[in-house]
């Protein structure tokens, strides 16, 4: 904890100012070469989806700033054929999935509709990227948090548990590869909703 | 999504702070110049002794509550919000706690970050939606995150002191010159004793006041973290409104516990200086002029 941190702290102010902070998205494009090592070094199938969890504003200048990433990742669909979709989780979260079999258009579409978030003002509702794969013994997803600018990552299986040593595979064999974030207590699960295989669902 | 900081409540923040200091430095200044060490050696002892309930607070906290720590399996819906708002506060997941009353309440406890835990009651679950509840989480995760409990702990540190010289000083000292100590040392424990008394009044109004200053911070906190200032409003209006209908039975024996509470049990006549929280009117005032900046913005 730093002086700074510190005197936020003092003053009650660190909540709000953390809560607040912008998200920076440059470490997603670490996911590029994530993507071949999962596949040829620990055998683990893209599954070619990615996805951006934010919570929403209740304000016109937020709904505007969805409907621009819409507007884009649209124009984008064009170019890069990534195809995605906007939907909601049980939490009243957010999730712009994107679909995509090239991981660098995956990627960075991704990195465009983070982009808008933070243009316009609300990169601090940026909560993470997912990126899937699987192998065969189950789905495992990569995490992107943007409140720490790290990954970590999430091996859930049946009754809400998690494979720690899958995760822990996998987070020896990124490391270097991908910013992973240190402190397990940060590694948060995304459950997906009754009935949902991933995280967005 | 940026609001304007409240360099206003932040100064006031930091003055009530200031003048606490201030305050602390002339007492230990006069204790020492009138009693010596005697009896501010038996003083600290009393405030170690407050500083080893801090260090052990998150577990007295909850049993003193008679909360039960809960797994994910019993409420994944509840751990499932308190983890996402905790990941948006930049907070390691803290532990999730339930207390089975019907008086709609929630607490934070915990004197760092990684002992945290966040209590709700059962009524409060029943009586608040989601997003309200949300609300009401966020503002006891942006108490964790303000470090509260380490602040407000080390604020009333040297007035517990006071507190325990008003209260055991004359018997303590009484006692230590009848048995021929120097001379003047009775009048020493006089002037000891009013000034601890007068220590302790003015820091118990200054503390009050912090803690008032610390529940806006932390509604602002709660309105960073889920971006629905609105929701926590509301939330703070239902629960203001259902604590007049519960049984007092209850209430009685949860009052100690009020600095903590999102709501003090207590209400009206005690008077504003004494109240630990903000008035639940200025709360929701405050909320939507947060709500107003964010429309506009």
């Amino acid at each position: 904890m730093g002086l700074l941190d510190g005197l936020r702290a003092i003053l009650g102010s660190r909540a709000e100012t953390d809560a607040g902070r912008d998200a920076d998205p440059d470490d997603l494009f670490g996911m590029s070469t994530a993507y071949l090592t999962m596949q040829a070094d620990l055998g683990y199938e893209s599954l070619d989806v990615g996805a951006l969890c934010f919570s929403g504003v209740d304000s016109a200048a937020f709904r505007d700033a969805v409907d621009e990433v819409e507007a884009i990742l649209e124009a984008g669909r064009e170019e890069t054929g990534t195809a995605f979709s906007v939907t909601s989780d049980d939490h009243g979260y957010h999730w712009v999935v994107l679909a995509d079999d090239d991981p660098e258009d995956l990627i960075t579409s991704m990195h465009f509709a983070a982009d808008t978030f933070i243009e316009h003002g609300y990169g601090s509702r940026l909560l993470a990227a997912v990126f899937a794969y699987e192998n065969r013994d189950g789905p495992a997803y990569w995490i992107y948090s943007f409140r720490r600018g790290r990954f970590y990552p999430f091996v859930p299986r049946s009754g809400r548990e998690r494979d720690s040593s899958a995760e822990f595979t996998l987070e020896s064999a990124l490391d270097g590869e991908l910013e992973i974030e240190r402190e397990k207590e940060y590694w948060y699960p995304l459950w997906p909703s009754e009935g949902g295989t991933h995280p967005w669902e | 999504m940026n609001w304007q900081a409240d360099w206003g409540l932040r100064l006031r923040m930091f003055v009530t702070m200031f003048l606490l200091f201030a305050l602390y430095i002339v007492f230990a200044a006069v204790i020492t110049t009138y009693v010596g060490g005697g009896l501010l050696v038996f003083g600290l002892l009393f405030g170690g002794f407050s500083l080893v309930q801090y260090y052990f607070s998150d577990t007295l906290t909850l049993r003193s509550m008679g909360a039960k720590t809960v797994s994910a399996d019993e409420y994944p819906q509840l751990h499932a919000s308190i983890e996402r708002l905790s990941q948006q506060a930049d907070l390691p997941k803290p532990k999730v706690a339930v207390v089975d009353s019907n008086t709609p309440n929630a607490f934070a406890t915990g004197r760092n970050q990684k002992n945290a835990a966040v209590c709700v009651t059962t009524g409060i679950m029943n009586t608040l939606e989601q997003d309200e509840l949300d609300g009401v989480l966020a503002h006891e995760l942006a108490h964790v995150k303000n470090r509260d409990m380490m602040v407000m702990t080390i604020a009333s540190f040297l007035s517990t002191i006071a507190f325990m010289m008003v209260r055991w000083g004359a018997f303590f000292g009484g006692g230590h010159s009848r048995g021929g100590g120097r001379q003047g040392g009775g009048g020493g424990i006089v002037v000891a004793i009013l000034v601890s008394l007068v220590v302790w009044i003015i820091s118990y109004l200054l503390i009050r006041a912090l803690s008032r200053y610390r529940e806006y911070a932390a509604d602002r906190g709660a309105a960073a973290i889920t971006g629905n200032p609105s929701a926590l409003a509301s939330a703070l209006l239902k629960i203001s409104g259902e604590m007049d209908k519960v049984p007092k039975d209850d209430l009685r024996e949860e009052a100690e516990m009020n600095a903590f509470f999102i709501i003090p049990i207590k209400s009206g006549v005690v008077g504003r200086l004494f109240s630990t929280h903000p008035p639940t009117e200025k709360r929701v005032e405050q909320l939507r002029d947060l709500e107003r900046e964010m429309q506009s913005f």
